[in-house]
Order: C-alpha cells, then structure tokens, then sequence
C-alpha cells in the first residue's frame, strides 16, 4: 500500500484536478484567441481538448469524493486578450499537456502501492501521452 | 511642501511601466522559487517549482516559458532548471531591494514585521536600483551610530502625536488633511 494517508492522496488529486481545470480554461481561451484561417485548422482540435480536459477533472472530481472528501480548487489564471497563431496555439497546447502528463507521472510515484488509484493514474498517463504526441507531430508536419 | 496631493510631476505613462519592469511580480517569484530550491535540494524541477508556489506545474510551465527565451533560466537534459548567471544577478538585486523595503518599514518607520514582509514583497520587483541605492545609504547612515539612530527615529515617532487633522496648521498637508485620505473605502465623515 502507499504511504500517503487519505489526506495526502486528496492534496495529490486537488493538484491533478487543478491541473486538468486549469488547462481546460487555457483550451477555451485558446480556442478563441486562434484567429483567421488558423481557426478553422486547430480550432476543433482545441474544442476537443476543453471537452477532454473538463472530463479528466470530473473523473478525478469522482475519485476525491470516492475518498470521502469534497474537491477543492485552486486555479490563479489571468489569460491576456492576444491574439495567436496556429502554431502558437499549439506550442501553448503542448506546454501545458506535457505538464499535466508530468503531474499525473509523479503522482504515480508517489501512490506506488494503491493498485486502484494506481491504475487509474497510469491510464491517465496514456491519454495524456497521447494528447502530447498528436500536439508534437502537428507541429512538427 | 513640493506637490499639491494629486499633482502628480510623475510622467502620465509610468503607471504602464510597472507591466514592462525586467520581470514581472510572478516571474520573479518563479526565479526565486528556483534559486530557493537549487541552493536548497540542487536542483529544481517544475514540480518543485510548483509545489513551491502553491500553483499548478500547466501554470509554472508557461510562465517559464518568456524567462527561458530571455535567458533568465536554463533547463537541461533532465528538465532540471537553473539560473543563468543573469538570472542570478537579478534574484540577488530582487532579495537584497525586498531586505532593504523590509528593513525600512519595519525597523524605521515601523511597520509590523509582517506587513513589512507583504509590502516590501509587493515592492521588490518595481523599485528602481537608484531608489534601492538611495534606500541602503540611508540605512547605512542609521547603521552606523546607535545613538543617532535612536534619537532621530524617536524624534520622528514623537510627531506622530501632534497630528491633530488640521490640514490648515499642518505643513504637509494642503486643503485636505493627507491622513484621512489614506483609507481603501469612502468615509462616512471626520470623526471628532
């Protein structure tokens, strides 16, 4: 079992559901801040991303109640009215998946142990891989 | 008395100068948090950084991103980050203008030391390194001689209770008593 007590696990995933929060509002934003003919090459695939990221933190919602606890959140977001190009966008869309996949990689670490919870982390790694792996090659073709 | 208050001689743009300093408030506590952790553990990871700062690692990730291409950080092979030599200087002038704004609230005008802290925080990154200079000559004028210090700080503290809210016997104030008006809500009226 890990040796994280159930309060640590909480801190653990109100991190992660911070995280996936926070990058589903970086979706919206970017969703809208992507102009022109831009818009209509990445604009679907960042309205996707709201809708993923948004259900990634009702899944870890889910998980915190299951521990007996109410999600608390902690998001400190000021996103500027600029407008960004496609690659941009993406360059912004990669930084913070690639961030998120890092959070749920050290989580894993850190609840070695709790087969459950460790499941869950690691199928969040192969979404989250994969999510960083289509933002890596559209911006490499 | 050199200004009317509200006549300000400062240039109608400076308050748009405060966005464009070398670093923002965030971005210097991010290089803070770095050099903490570095001189701390030896290293610094974003997760580090993030933990830290009590924000989230999306969050760190893209604020770092301006200080990388600016040349304040380094990250290497193994997403370790540090700072650059210049990024160094800059947390060491940000530390030692927050040392100097805390010593002159708490120690001089008495401020409590925790305000002290929180303002001098709010400072750190917008005060000018003439200001900071000009700072560190008077504290080192204080610093040395006890006596002086003593008699110069009390002199000062013994006015503080002659301010009887009469801007028109008061040689700092003009038509409104200054005092008065530092407050964050509309008053109801003097109090007498």
């Amino acid at each position: 079992m890990t040796s994280l007590s159930k309060a640590d696990l909480v801190q653990e995933l109100n991190r992660l559901f911070a995280e996936e929060v926070e990058a589903a509002l970086r979706y919206l934003h970017l969703s809208h801040a992507v102009r022109g003919i831009n818009h209509l090459l990445v604009g679907p695939l960042l309205k996707r991303g709201f809708q993923e990221t948004i259900e990634h933190a009702e899944v870890i919602a889910h998980k915190i109640r299951e521990l007996g606890a109410v999600p608390r959140l902690d998001v400190n977001l000021s996103l500027q009215p600029q407008a960004l190009d496609a690659k941009e966008v993406l360059e912004l869309a990669l930084t913070f998946e690639e961030a998120a996949l890092e959070a749920y990689q050290d989580t894993l670490r850190r609840v070695e142990g709790d087969i459950p919870l460790e499941e869950f982390i690691r199928s969040q790694i192969v979404v989250e891989s994969e999510h960083v792996a289509e933002l890596k090659q559209l911006l490499v073709e | 008395m050199s200004d009317k208050p509200g006549e300000s001689r400062v240039p109608v743009d400076t308050w748009k100068e405060f966005d464009q300093t070398t670093v923002s408030h965030s971005a210097g506590h991010h290089l803070m948090a770095i050099g903490d952790l570095v001189g701390r553990l030896g290293y610094a990871r974003v997760s580090d950084v993030a933990r830290q700062l009590n924000i989230t690692r999306g969050s760190v990730s893209i604020s770092l991103q301006p200080l990388k291409k600016a040349g304040l950080i380094v990250q290497d092979e193994n997403r370790h980050l540090r700072l650059s030599e210049q990024g160094q200087a800059l947390v060491a002038a940000l530390r030692t203008k927050r040392h100097l704004m805390q010593r002159l609230l708490a120690e001089v005008l008495g401020v409590a030391p925790e305000q002290a802290e929180i303002d001098a925080c709010k400072l750190e990154h917008l005060l000018s390194n003439e200001t900071a200079h000009r700072v560190l000559s008077f504290l080192r004028f204080l610093d040395t001689d006890a006596g002086r210090r003593r008699e110069l700080v009390d002199a000062w503290r013994a006015t503080e209770a002659g301010c009887e809210r009469m801007p028109e016997q008061c040689p700092s104030c003009d038509v409104r008593c200054l005092a008065e008006t530092i407050h964050d809500s509309p008053k109801q009226g003097r109090s007498t």
